[in-house]
Order: C-alpha cells, then structure tokens, then sequence
C-alpha cells in the first residue's frame, strides 16, 4: 500500500474526539483520499477514555490498522494507554502549554488558543488545524470542510471556528511529519459513510415508511439517521415504549400495507422474539436490525460482537421461516436492508439483518455512490383485482405458500390476521387439518425464500487454506488474506451475508470438504462454524475467535496464521 | 345502512353461556350500524384473552396479536394508514396487567382510536386466577390468602395520563354501552371504555346482581364531563354506588395530526420517488 497513515484521537467522553476524527475525515474526502474510522468509547457521556482512530490511503481500506503514525492526545491519559502503538517515526500531538519530555512530541494549548479564537468550544478546530498542518494539509481544504460544516450557523460560529483552525495550523507549520500524502483540492471527492447510515438509506431504498425503536446501543444511530429524514420522506418515525411495542407496532403498520423495520441490539431483540412469531405465524412482512454488542443481558454496551448468529435464527418459539442477513460492507448494508424490506414483503416473513458495533460506529469511505431504485416493486394484492370479495381468503393455500395479502380497510373483501393457529379465512382453528395446512403451507416458502440466497463472497477459494468469516468483518479478513497471499501462503476466505435459510447449495461446488477451514468470528464458541457442521455436515478444523468486545484487526488474523504454519 | 346481520361472523363463539362477553357483542354491533359504517370500513385489534376473540365473531377486517401487545399494533396500523377506523378489544389482564405499559403510552400519544376493555376483575382463559382490577381480598385457588394487591383503577389512571375520552359502561346496560362506544369512536383521540362485565364462571363476587344493585349513570345525576376536577372524584367512587357513562371528555390534537408526512395523505397511500433519496445520497 503506497499511503497508509493511521491517525489516533484519544481524550475523554465529551472533549469533542469523534468531531476532531470527522473533520479530518472531512478533509481527506475533499482530497479524493479513502478513509476508514472506528469509533471506540466507554459506556458514558463525560470523563473515561475514548478514542477516535482514522486511516487514510490513496487505496479503497475497510480494516483498522493496528500502528498509529499520529496520536492527538486531548489528554495525558492518551498519551499513556497508546505510545506503544506509535510507529517508530510517529508523532505525538498533545494538549499542553509546555514542551514535554516524550521523543517525538508536539506540544499544542488546544484549550489556549481556542480561547485566543474567541470560544473554549473551538479547541476541536484547533486540534484538527495542528493536525493537518503535521500531515502537510493545505489549509484551505480545512477552511472549506468547516465553511461547510458549520454553512447552518451564525458568521461569529464560522468565524471563530476558522480562526481557531488557523491557531492551531500555524503553530506547527513548521514541523511536518513525515508522511507524503498527495492532497489536492481538485480531486474528485470520496463520498463518506457511518455503517449506521448506510442501513438507514437502505431502508429508504426499500421504501421503509414507518420505524419504530426503543433506543439501545449501537442501534440506535440508525434509528437517529432515520429520524432525520422525516421531513423529506414519507415517513414516521416513533420512539416506542419498549422494544416489545417497536416490534408489534412493525407489524401492525407492516399489516396496514407500508414497509417497516426496527433496530435494536440484543438484549432488546430478546424482548422482539415473541413478536418475530407473531411476524412468522400471521405473515405480516418485518424487518428486525439486530446491531450485536457483547451479551449476556447488558454485556458490554458500547462494544462489538458477532455473537447473536444462533439467537436470531432460533428466535421464538416452534418454527417459522425467516431470513437472516449480516452485510460486510457499506455497500452491502444498503442493498440487504433494501432487500430485507423487499423479501419480507414477497415472502411475508420476518427479515434480521445482523449487523454490530464496529460496523455501525466506523466511517467508510465509498468507491462510488449507492445506486437508487428506480422502482419499487411491491407485493400486495389490489382489492380491484379481487373478483369475490367475500370469498377472499388471507391464508388461502398455495403451492408457494405465499397467500396473496391485500391490505384491511382497502376494499370490500375483509382481511383477517390471527396469532392463534387459524384456517385458511384468518378465523383460529384447534383442528388437526387446519394446523397440518397452515405449518406446511408456511414452510413451503423457504423453497422460494432459498432461491433468493446468494452464495458467499469468494476470494481465492481454490487455495488449501480458507477462513470463513460473516458479517462486519469482511474488510479486515480480507486485508489479511491479502497480506498472507503476498507472504506466499495458499489462502483464501469465504465471506458470508446470505445467512438463513442457509445456502447450502452455494457451498457444492466448493470442495469444502477437501480444504483446510478456519473460522474467524467474534464470538467464543464459533457460533458460524457449528452452524455450517449442522447443516451441511462439514466441520471446521480450527477458529480464531475475538470476543474481548474490541475490533478485528487484520494483523491479529495474519499473526494467528503465521504462529499456526 | 348497514344492517345488524352484516356483521354476524361464521366462527363459533367460544365463550361461556351467560357470559358479559356477549352484550359486549351486542352493543359493538349496534353501535358500528347506529354510525353507518360498512364491515370492510372498521378494523378490530386484540391481544389474548376472552376478550381478545371479539374480532372473530364481528365480520370486520382484524388483527389477534399477541398478549398485551394489541395497542402497539394498532398504533402502527393507526401511523401507517391514519384513516383506519380502529377498535382493540382488550381484556383487564391484557390490557393493564401485560400491556400496562403499552396502555399508558397509547394515552399519552392520543392516538385516535377506541379502546373496549372487557373488565370482569378475574382471568377467564387460565381459569380464575385474580386480574390487576380484582378486589382486595377475593379468594382465588391462585390467591389463596386473598388478593392483596390494590387493584387498578383505569379510569383515575387514563385521567391522570391526560386520556381525552374516559367513560365505563356495564354489559348488563348494553343500549348504553351501545351510545358509550358510539361517543368513544366518534370522540376525535384515544377513547377508553372500561367495561364492567360480570364473569359467570369465575368471578363470583361481581355478579349481575350485584352490580345491577349498585350502578348509576352519570348523566342522571348531572355530572359535567368537561370538569376534570369531578371526573377525577367519581373514579375514585367503588363499593356501594359505581358511576357509568362518560367521566370526562376533552378533544386535543391526536398522534397522526402531529407528523408532517401524515399532514398530505396516509403513509399508505404515497408513491415511492426515487427523487429524494437521490438528492440524500448525492449530498455524502
């Protein structure tokens, strides 16, 4: 890789961390440079330790890296927990009147020169300024980025900001550090997501109408991105009581006719279940974002996991079909929660989309723009073409086992939905025929719902060796297969998004039973590889599993390969 | 006009003879003819009880949810489609045991819809055990010492959440719960109608007769049901005289009057536009 630079901002809850990491952020996407974010954080608003850490390349990256080049220390504590991080040549920018007597340190008054601006609250201007005048930014490219960034606000707010920037660039513009990154303002502009984001636009691609939510991290941001177009789309958005109501209102306006969706993470989708059931057993179409954290019960609140896989699957009681999706990217996430509120329509069955911490908190930089449905097609049965309103029946039987839905209060035929086991007309039956009919009828659909499962993204899947990984972690197994392969192993991965009903038969032709398989998840029992044993029979010879509720960094996989050859 | 017959449904009703469950009926069917709406135009919502099977013996569009969860449902149908004429048949334990919460919020959003609980104080589908609005002291096998919890008074409740529509009426008086539902649904927000509904097989203390001995109409006795004051006086009367008809009534903007998307036509009836979401996407 040509430029990677990896820039660590560390200070406590509330001095503005993840605004610092933004507006860096901000200025390499005016520079037409890639950029990939994590955001790590304790579970408070003020005080403890947080940090914001950003790469830049002039290459597409979708992993942290694990050495820092630059450490903006906002406090002492920073500069304590993440030295040893620093590269040999990286430089230490803290928040300090005096020089100190670390090599390699910059010493910068955030605090006093914010103050000279005008406003103690424009330290994180200055920071940014000291920042990129180390990295050899033109300033320029910051005054544009906070012009824009502050375009809603007071000219004294602009100004200020400005000139605190200013501060903070001049006062170590003569010391540049070493790297050479190729600014430029005439580039054209890598467009910049959160994970969170991009599943909030792809549920405006799916035509998502109607969301509720009861807020929980790391879901909640979603919910917010949501929140936000309200006054654009044709939506609503409603902060429920608990995650029971979120989900049952889900169904109630799913079964009014509009698509919807919920997010939580897992302890409140423990609370969904029962309604996924009623989702399942009344054919109300539903989509359930389930951003993991480490569990049982509160866990760790603002950390990641990929340890929901078996909860989401088994959810509720008895059987009923459903799909279950863990998108790896941005642009993944877009399109599966588009196609979440798609299947669950055609199909009439709950959809949960997997997704965590780390891909909901980290910023991506994307390659091109999401690509917008020109159309959407929709599910629903007309009541104009319902030639005997009286004899419609909600769960006539068919062989698909999809029954045409019309929707109540539309026209004449009557529509009826009941939890209790029912009769093809909607009305509850305890007779031994009707229960037969309508638990066969359901599960026909994962005939049909099998055909929509793609099969795993492959990168050199003829090698001997072969991690599986799922989920949010595709960018950094990925980055080190691709470090392993330059070292001369015989490795690939397969990554998986198409999760349940499970693509058994993607996985033929692959030989699988004849290669090395290694999985890596972050979780403790390899929750994927028991999976893949249960429903294909072929078993996984050996895991590298992160459960410390931290990112996967793709130098952990690479050493744990290199200690296992 | 609608007839009373074009409600009748095929389903078999499953509740015992003599019960409250059936004036309830009765007076759902009246009151749904008396206000000239056609079957196809009403959706009932439920939960799980006795009470919850209402919507199968009406012929009219229906939602059987879950326990306690009815009012969530209805409230996601209300947003999607805010032209839905909704009733939710809940029973007390439904209602205010499992989805207390859901009960209490329903309120505060003033979502516009009726909400029929068929209180008879005793759990009917599980057989007899005691329901959050039982009285102090009545013996169940569940309860064998006595009820000793203080029940729950829905109406001082909803009136203290600020419930715009707040009325009781009794299955022994079905002509007037007949006018009581007809008030609640042409009532502009959430409208609770507490039912008194005495329980043939399990609740032995609150019969017919006892409250045939003991209920008067408020309106007889020339209660203003814009006073929040008395409203809030005569929830509290229980015992030897319990008021019926309309405590109070109050119309302020509902839920669905408040998003702005709901303001041009009901989330239902929009047409996607690509236009917007490309104009989101074009400004990362």
């Amino acid at each position: 890789m040509s430029l990677d630079i990896t820039i660590k901002i560390g200070g406590e809850a509330g001095q503005g961390i993840q605004t610092v990491g933004q507006l860096l952020a901000m200025v390499c996407r005016e520079s037409g440079l890639y950029v990939f974010g994590i955001n790590d954080f304790e579970s408070r608003i003020r005080g403890g330790h947080s940090f914001f850490q950003l790469r830049i390349s002039d290459r597409h990256i979708r992993a942290p890296h694990h050495v820092v080049n630059l450490l903006l220390a906002m406090d002492d504590n920073t500069v304590t927990l993440h030295q040893h991080q620093l590269f040999p040549s990286g430089i230490i920018l803290c928040n300090k009147k005096k020089p100190v007597d670390i090599p390699r340190t910059l010493a910068v008054s955030f605090d006093e020169l914010a103050a000279q601006a005008g406003n103690p609250i424009t330290a994180n201007a200055v920071a940014a300024g000291a920042a990129l005048a180390l990295l050899g930014a033109p300033f320029e490219l910051l005054e544009k980025v906070l012009l824009r960034q502050f375009a809603d606000k007071k000219q004294t707010v602009r100004d200020e900001n400005i000139r605190a920037a200013h501060l903070g660039y001049a006062a170590v513009d003569a010391q540049r550090c070493t790297a050479d990154i190729p600014w430029s303002s005439t580039s054209s502009p890598k467009p910049i997501i959160e994970g969170s984001q991009a599943i909030a636009y792809g549920a405006l691609a799916g035509d998502c109408r109607f969301a509720a939510f009861y807020p929980m991290s790391p879901a909640t941001g979603i919910m917010m991105h949501l929140a936000a177009c309200q006054k654009e789309f044709p939506l609503v958005v409603e902060q429920a009581e608990d995650e029971i109501a979120a989900a049952n209102m889900i169904i109630g306006a799913a079964f009014a006719g509009v698509r919807s969706l919920t997010a939580t993470s897992g302890g409140g989708f423990c609370l969904m279940t029962e309604a996924v059931g009623l989702a399942g057993i009344t054919e109300t179409p539903a989509v359930f974002i389930n951003a993991q954290r480490p569990g049982p019960a509160t866990g760790l609140a603002t950390r990641t996991a990929q340890a929901d896989l078996h909860m989401v699957i088994r959810a509720g009681q008895d059987d009923a079909p459903r799909f279950v999706f863990a998108p790896g990217s941005p642009e993944e996430a877009y399109e599966t929660t588009a196609r979440a509120l798609m299947l669950a329509e055609k199909y009439q069955v709950p959809v949960i989309v997997l997704v965590d911490q780390f891909f909901n908190d980290s910023l991506y930089s994307l390659e091109k723009p999401f690509i917008v449905p020109q159309k959407i097609e929709r599910y629903i049965l007309d009541h104009t073409a319902i030639t005997n309103p009286l004899g419609y029946q909600r769960y006539q039987i068919t062989e698909s086992g999809i029954s045409p839905r019309a929707l109540p209060c539309k026209g004449k035929a009557l529509v009826k939905c009941s939890g209790n086991e029912h009769r093809e007309n909607g009305h509850t039956s305890e007779s031994s025929q009707d229960r037969i009919a309508m638990v066969d009828k359901r599960a026909r659909k994962t005939i049909g719902m099998l055909s929509e499962i793609g099969p795993p993204e492959h990168y050199h899947a003829d090698a001997d060796i072969l991690l599986l990984g799922w989920g949010s972690t595709r960018g950094v197994i990925r980055e080190a297969v691709e470090r392993l392969r330059a070292d001369g192993y015989n490795i690939g991965c397969l990554h998986f998004c198409d999760l349940w009903p499970f693509p058994t038969h993607a996985l033929e032709s692959l030989n699988l039973t004849k290669k090395r398989l290694i999985a890596i998840e972050q979780n403790s029992t390899a929750q994927f590889a028991q999976l893949l044993r249960q429903q294909t029979g072929i078993a996984v010879h050996d895991s590298f599993l992160k459960y410390d509720g931290r990112p996967l960094y793709p130098q952990e996989i690479y050493d744990a390969m290199k200690a296992r050859s | 006009m609608p007839d009373l017959r074009d409600y009748d449904s095929s389903a078999e009703i499953k509740w015992c003879p003599g019960c409250g469950n059936f004036s309830i009926l009765a007076a759902v069917k009246k009151a749904l003819c008396s206000l000239n709406l056609a079957p196809h135009q009403v959706l009932l919502v439920s939960g799980i009880g006795q009470a919850a099977k209402t919507p199968h013996y009406l012929s009219c569009n229906l939602f059987h949810g879950l326990h306690g969860r009815a009012l969530p449902i209805a409230t996601g149908a209300k947003l999607a489609n805010h032209q839905l004429t909704i009733i939710v048949h809940c029973g007390d334990g439904d209602c205010y045991g499992e989805g207390g919460n859901h009960f209490f919020n329903a309120i505060r959003r003033n979502i516009d819809l009726t909400l029929l609980v068929h209180n008879n104080k005793v759990y009917g589908l599980t057989k007899g055990q005691a329901s959050p609005t039982s009285d102090l002291h009545m013996i169940t096998r569940a309860q064998p010492f006595g009820v000793m919890l203080e029940p729950f008074n829905p109406l001082a409740v909803a009136l203290a959440l600020g419930c715009g529509f707040v009325a009781r009426g009794y299955a022994g008086k079905p002509d007037h719960l007949s006018l009581l539902i007809q008030k609640g649904m042409q009532h502009k927000g959430f409208s609770l109608i507490d039912i008194l509904q005495p329980c043939v097989s399990f609740n032995h203390v609150n019969t017919y007769a006892w409250y045939n001995e003991r209920v008067y109409k408020l309106e007889q006795e020339g209660h203003n049901a814009s006073d929040f004051a008395a409203a809030f006086a005569r929830a509290q009367q229980w015992g030897d005289r319990i008021p019926i008809g309309v405590f109070y009534q109050k119309e302020k903007p509902t839920l669905t009057d408040m998003f702005p998307a709901l303001q041009e036509r009901p989330l239902v009836d929009y047409a996607y536009d690509p236009a917007r979401l490309h104009t989101l996407i074009s400004s990362l």
